[in-house]
């Protein structure tokens, strides 16, 4: 009950500061309701569709329409990933220059009260970067599994050890955005992140979120042909 | 007297050359590639019409027979333009990447309506 006074508070003052970057690939079934709970809490939000097939971009669209002052729309005309997506995300969001921008994914498998938890940091000006762990306990084994092996990948080539490497749920600040260089596609967009955080010298901090997991979300995201696609990607880029 | 395989060899060698030249000749190959892939092609005929000569290369390089050393050339030759063809297709993939995202944010800003975007669906 404190913490939802304390986040109403927080999100009564900064919410007009914080600009939620919404990368969505045929998200049709959750994206409404995705959209609808950030709205809620007046953030603004800035949505790319990623080339969907399905119908995203019209309801994004409509929700636009209704939304113009608090909703950006970005699209790709043709499929190019999660990291062509952020890419584009973070650099639309920097133009905007809000204190604070989030990515959150699409799927319906953040809970937007969380965007508190990884916000208070960067507007508090303890971290540049802030990254929302999720409980492996909580995961599924086969998951769980896939982002330890994923945290262990993305320490042997980036250096550094992180407790969820994998998360799309992040926040930075207008700095970090602007630092961090990406050129993965796909979803090793991830650890590149984090091995850019490092490499910038940016202050990381993790805090826990919660993760709502339902048969959609857990069909999306990093599965273990994306975990070896995300490998083979990275053995490529040490031989570049 | 000459065996099918040697026939069979300055057949493929002097079509893909002729191949090559008419590639070369609608622009799009590239002169240092003619000059690659001719060489590579006239080798081919060479070695068709005199395998022998592939024996000075086994005693050269230590391969007992001749025709082996040109299957391991070959092979090695396969796997470097794979190494080729791979590198100018990720470069085309991130070149891809960059037009799309060009794209998004140049209508995104402009605030282009969905009217507009009916032309570009996708996969139509």
């Amino acid at each position: 009950m404190k913490k939802n006074s304390t986040s109403e508070l927080f999100f009564n003052k900064h919410s007009k500061d914080i600009l939620v970057v919404l990368p969505a690939f045929n998200e049709v079934k959750t994206i409404e309701k995705v959209m609808n709970d950030l709205l809620t809490l007046d953030l603004q939000l800035l949505v790319v569709d990623d080339g969907s097939v399905d119908d995203t971009y019209k309801i994004v669209e409509k929700l636009s329409k209704r939304n113009p002052e608090q909703i950006s729309v970005y699209k790709h005309i043709l499929n190019r990933g999660l990291g062509a997506s952020l890419r584009t995300g973070i650099k639309a969001a920097l133009l905007k220059k809000p204190r604070v921008i989030v990515t959150f994914d699409a799927d319906g498998q953040h809970h937007s009260q969380d965007i508190y938890s990884v916000s208070r940091p960067i507007i508090e000006g303890q971290a540049d970067v802030v990254i929302g762990k999720r409980d492996f306990k909580e995961m599924p084994f086969l998951k769980s599994f896939g982002n330890r092996i994923m945290n262990t990948i993305t320490f042997f080539f980036y250096g550094h050890l992180v407790e969820d490497s994998q998360s799309g749920f992040r926040a930075f600040n207008l700095k970090a955005a602007a630092l961090i260089k990406l050129h993965a596609s796909g979803y090793g967009v991830s650890s590149e992140i984090v091995g850019e955080v490092f490499r910038q010298d940016l202050i990381l901090e993790e805090v826990p979120i919660t993760t709502i997991y339902t048969d959609y979300s857990l069909s999306k995201g990093t599965n273990s042909r994306i975990g070896l696609k995300i490998l083979a990607k990275l053995i490529r880029d040490v031989f570049k | 007297m000459m065996f099918l395989y040697q026939y069979i060899g300055i057949l493929v060698g002097l079509v893909a050359f002729i191949f090559t030249l008419m590639r070369f000749r609608e622009g799009k190959l590239s002169l240092g590639m003619l000059v690659l892939w001719s060489g590579v092609w006239i080798i081919v005929v060479l070695i068709s019409i005199y395998p022998e000569a592939t024996s000075s290369l086994a005693i050269i390089s230590g391969i007992g027979r001749g025709l082996d050393v040109i299957l391991i050339i070959s092979i090695i030759g396969c796997y470097y333009l794979l190494f080729r063809m791979y590198n100018m297709i990720e470069n085309i993939e991130e070149e891809i990447d960059q037009l799309v995202r060009e794209i998004a944010l140049e209508r995104g800003k402009s605030g282009e309506s969905s009217s507009q975007d009916e032309d570009s669906k996708p996969y139509n």
